[in-house]
């Protein structure tokens, strides 16, 4: 009873700072006086802080006095998927969302609190304190995280099993709703500017620093959710157009577009509509996201069980399209620019073009997600949408952002000069057909592929084209680190990385292999040009479970797939596949069945399979570790931003 | 805008590349490659979005085993899409029917795509 | 421009406005009938150990309409349906209506498929299937999925997500016509 009250206190203070915080910010905002923002953020954060750990604390002590650990906890659950089981339920990811939202306030306030008296920062924050008064608002009203368990329970139904086999649960949520809490402040920002009018300012450019944090946490977010499910799933696959990614999905498009565009409001001051709009979109895609994971309305394997937030969150939504919206059309006029884009083929028309193109595969993906439930609505009957209708409207996209990324660095600026551009392309555009006829003569007869890797290396040859630019410049200078900061340093190796990912996606898909073979002890057999062996069992016991792992052989490497069975007494099998990975292709085993009677394995028994021999799925995927090389360079081109050099001062318009 | 010479000469050695890369590229026309590529379509009636492709629940070996029994039959993909709608549902389907409501999904994209022709036009006439 | 953001802006709201006012009126996801290649077709035979001790057998419920309801603990979705299926166990076994409601676990461990059932108060005995056996017998790859056989031992539904209790009821009160 203590505990589900001390933590309710702590939300009740949280929401206090928040409303303090909005009511002074008021102040500031009427009579232009600095207000005491900062400690009302402090208060929220403490507040806060002070929920979290006390739902920590009930989980690390398997506190069954509260409802949710009760529901996601059980005594025997290591320390840290207790840990974790605070965002593996709805209410308690409320907890973890608000608490990234209340240190991000707390930033925001210190960051500018040598201007908090300028209005557009201080209606930021109040904007700031609003969002994050209404996601307390959730937990302190229908999603409370400390509700009590009036039943004496001696032990808890545990967390998902699911969730509690791989260390990445500890890692992905986290990331993920750092990148979307943190799309809240260029929102907060635009919001500020249309309301103030003052749209014809550099807040944008301010804000790209926290805009590229939030991307490059989403984007890693999402390569390790891809990862996760590459690993544990069981099929090979990475993505699978569920609802749930979607919704992940559709922010990080808007804010990539977003930190593209804000480069040409820098340069040239213009797009600031499309800079306001797309700030809004993000934020409002992540409140979508939220919606979707939470309202049950949409089935997925990420969802959290369905409640009554679901009408609460579309509200907030459509308040939050609906205002931006308004003050856009509101402000219509200041947002003109006397000057416009000069050529549809300069870099500004470039720019024009991966905004469309990301926003209009934005909007695609948002149809096919909603559109069983659009059908359902108007004809009664059910119909699904999945990968086949996604991926054919993501190949042609990427194939045209490929195309952008390989023309856009040696474009210019509000010209199109083609023998400067040539002549800037000559040596990438040759490598290009070369490593295409190469890959023709080969023998990869797959025209996609090869289109694909045609763009890519297009790609890739612009983004290194510029590296080098930048290291030449500074080698002349003598310093080397100006190289990190020039400002196109971080971008362009976040583009390398994203070639690197795109090949590996396009190859991996158009060259996997998947099938089932029988194998007795010693025998060995070739699939898709690797070498499977199956060299007989290991049984290995521990307190906990008893594993029967398979002895195989792949390429000569040494792997264990396994089924495990738990707490001893005859129960459960759940198959553990083994990825043998390098590289040029993964090779992914799982043990399928066994033969004859082999019931001391725990596996699936298959009667037409002699004794003694085990059945294997394998499946080869070509250039699947490619994926996770090319999100670990976008992430760290996007920690490489942090050093970025301000492009030079304001250009009058 | 003047072509310079050895921008075309590349054009060509493009056009060579993707003349000979379609041409080689296999047809979908045996019989497994159909089947493999209907099977990406089907939904597994026991999952929740793998297709028959990717699962190996029973239901989805029953399915895959219809397929190929229809496509060595001879039906064409529209035929044997249909039978395994009726079969199974309308949600058996990963990508809907493009009749009825599902125009939409495909009139989309194509919307974007005109969109951009029409923003890239009129940008074009500003100059 | 100030034109075209006009009427940019008021496409936008009316889309928006449309999709919101479609997401607010959805109810949270409840079975699907599905059609599985076992209907019309003889229940492929089980029989087990139930998890707090006693025997199961299919064979044995020859006669009554067996609801058979494939669950693990760690499905999220078999959390809300777990009390419906209780509620629906009670009232036929108050009815007398010759309606069994009967649960099988798989991939699962012992240990999370007894808190699981005590935690929901489960009111119908369920049957582990270590091996999951079982499930493979019935197509079963992702819980919840029910079927619903008749008195003749005859698959006559199948329904995958969590039911709701109306749905359990009338699927009930279809196959026991």
């Amino acid at each position: 009873m203590i505990v589900s009250w001390l933590g309710r206190i702590a939300l009740y203070l949280a929401f206090v700072g928040c409303l303090g915080g909005v009511v002074a910010q008021a102040r500031t905002i009427r009579r232009g006086k600095a207000s005491a923002a900062l400690l009302w953020s402090l208060v929220a954060l403490v507040g806060i802080a002070g929920a979290v750990g006390v739902m920590q604390w009930a989980l690390i002590t398997h506190n069954f006095s509260l409802a949710y650990v009760a529901e996601n906890n059980a005594t025997f659950t290591p320390l840290l998927y207790s840990i974790s089981g605070m965002w593996s339920a709805l209410e308690g990811s409320l907890l973890l969302w608000s608490l990234i939202l209340g240190a991000l306030v707390v930033a925001v306030v210190w960051r500018y609190r040598r201007e908090n008296t300028d209005s557009v920062v201080a209606w930021a924050t109040l904007i700031l304190f609003v969002v994050a008064g209404f996601f307390l608002l959730l937990m302190i009203g229908p999603a409370d995280p400390f509700l009590h368990n009036p039943a004496h329970v001696l032990q808890g139904a545990g967390p998902n099993a699911l969730l509690q086999d791989n260390p990445l649960v500890a890692i992905h949520p986290p990331l993920l709703y750092a990148g979307f809490v943190g799309f809240s402040v260029p929102f907060a920002f635009a919001m500020a500017m249309l309301i103030t009018g003052r749209v014809q300012e550099r807040w944008p450019l301010e804000q790209r620093h926290w805009t590229v944090i939030a991307w490059g946490a989403l984007s890693v977010g999402i390569v390790l959710g891809s990862w996760w499910s590459y690993q544990v799933l069981g099929w090979g696959g990475f993505w699978g157009w569920d609802p749930v990614e979607n919704a992940a999905l559709l922010p990080w498009l808007t804010a990539t577009a977003y930190i593209h565009s804000v480069i040409v409001q820098d340069r040239r001051g213009l797009f600031r509509v499309w800079n306001l709009s797309l700030a809004i979109a993000t934020f409002a895609f992540t409140i979508l996201g939220t919606f979707f994971t939470r309202s049950g309305v949409l089935q997925s394997v990420h969802a959290f069980s369905s409640s009554t937030l679901g009408p609460v969150l579309i509200t907030f939504f459509f308040l939050t399209v609906g205002l931006g919206v308004g003050l856009i059309a509101w402000r219509g006029d200041a947002l003109r620019t006397p000057v416009g884009v000069d050529h549809p083929l300069s870099r500004e028309g470039l720019f024009v073009a991966n905004n469309i193109i990301f926003v209009g595969f934005a909007f695609v993906v948002l149809l096919g997600t909603v559109f069983p439930l659009l059908y359902q609505a108007i004809n009664g009957t059910q119909v699904t949408v999945g990968t086949p209708y996604f991926a054919a409207v993501a190949a042609p996209a990427g194939i045209f952002l490929l195309a952008l990324m390989a023309l856009a660095p040696v474009v210019s600026w509000r010209t199109v000069d083609g023998p400067t551009v040539w002549r800037r392309l000559r040596v990438t555009a040759w490598s290009a057909v070369a490593v295409t006829a190469l890959l023709l003569v080969a023998g990869v007869h797959h025209w996609p592929v090869l289109v694909a890797v045609f763009l890519a290396v297009g790609a890739a040859g612009s983004a290194l084209r510029t590296l080098k630019g930048v290291l030449v410049a500074a080698r002349r200078r003598g310093d080397w680190w100006e190289a990190w900061r020039a400002p196109s340093t971080a971008g362009m190796v976040v583009h390398l990385g994203i070639v690197i990912l795109a090949i590996g996606i396009v190859v991996s898909t158009s060259y996997t292999t998947r099938t089932e073979v029988t194998l007795a002890s010693g025998q060995r057999t070739v699939v898709a040009g690797q070498v499977i062996g199956f060299n007989g069992f290991h049984q290995v016991a521990t307190t906990l479970e008893h594993q029967t792992q398979l002895v195989v052989s792949v390429d000569g490497a040494g792997l264990r797939p396994a089924i495990t069975t738990f707490n001893g007494r005859s129960s459960q099998a759940v198959g553990t596949p083994a990825i043998n990975s390098n590289l040029l292709r993964d090779v992914y085993i799982t043990f399928d069945a066994v033969g004859g009677t082999g019931a001391a394995s725990g596996a699936q028994v298959q009667s037409n399979v002699p004794a003694g021999s085990v059945v294997l799925g394998v499946t080869v995927e070509p250039l699947l570790a490619w994926l996770w090389i090319g999100g670990l360079l976008v992430g760290i081109g996007s920690a490489l931003s942090l050093g970025r050099r301000r492009h030079r001062e304001e250009v009058v318009a | 805008m003047k072509i310079l010479g050895s921008f075309r000469l590349w054009l060509v050695a493009v056009l060579a590349v993707g003349v000979v890369a379609f041409v080689a590229t296999p047809s979908a026309s045996t019989w497994q490659a159909r089947a493999a590529h209907l099977e990406t379509l089907v939904k597994c009636p026991s999952c929740q979005d793998l297709s028959v492709a990717q699962s190996n629940a029973t239901s989805s070996l029953a399915v895959r085993h219809e397929i190929v029994t229809m496509v060595k039959a001879g039906d064409n993909d529209t035929q044997i899409l249909t039978t395994i709608e009726r079969a199974y549902g309308s949600s058996v389907l990963l990508s809907p029917s493009v009749g009825g409501l599902g125009v939409l999904l495909w009139a989309a994209p194509l919307a974007v795509v005109m969109m951009a022709g029409a923003i890239g036009w009129r940008l074009r006439r500003r100059r | 421009m100030r034109r075209s953001i006009s009427l940019i802006a008021i496409v936008a709201l009316v889309l928006v406005g449309g999709l919101a006012v479609l997401l607010a009126t959805r109810q949270p996801l409840s079975a699907t009938s599905v059609q599985s290649p076992l209907l019309g077709k003889q229940a492929p035979a089980f029989a087990g150990q139930e998890l707090d001790g006693g025997s199961f057998s299919l064979a044995r419920e020859r006669g009554n309409i067996v609801v058979l309801n494939f669950w693990a603990s760690w499905c999220t979705p078999c959390k809300e349906e777990a009390p419906n299926l209780s509620t629906l166990a009670w009232q036929e076994k108050h009815a007398h209506r010759h309606v069994v409601v009967v649960g099988v676990v798989f991939n699962d461990s012992l240990a999370s498929a007894r808190a699981f059932e005590r935690y929901y108060g489960s009111l119908y005995p369920s049957i582990s299937d270590p091996q999951g056996t079982i499930a493979f017998h019935y197509g079963v790859t992702s819980p919840p999925t029910t079927f619903v056989i008749n008195a003749k031992g005859v698959v006559a539904a199948t329904l995958i997500g969590p039911a709701s209790q109306r749905q359990l009821q009338q699927v009930v009160a279809r196959v026991a016509q």
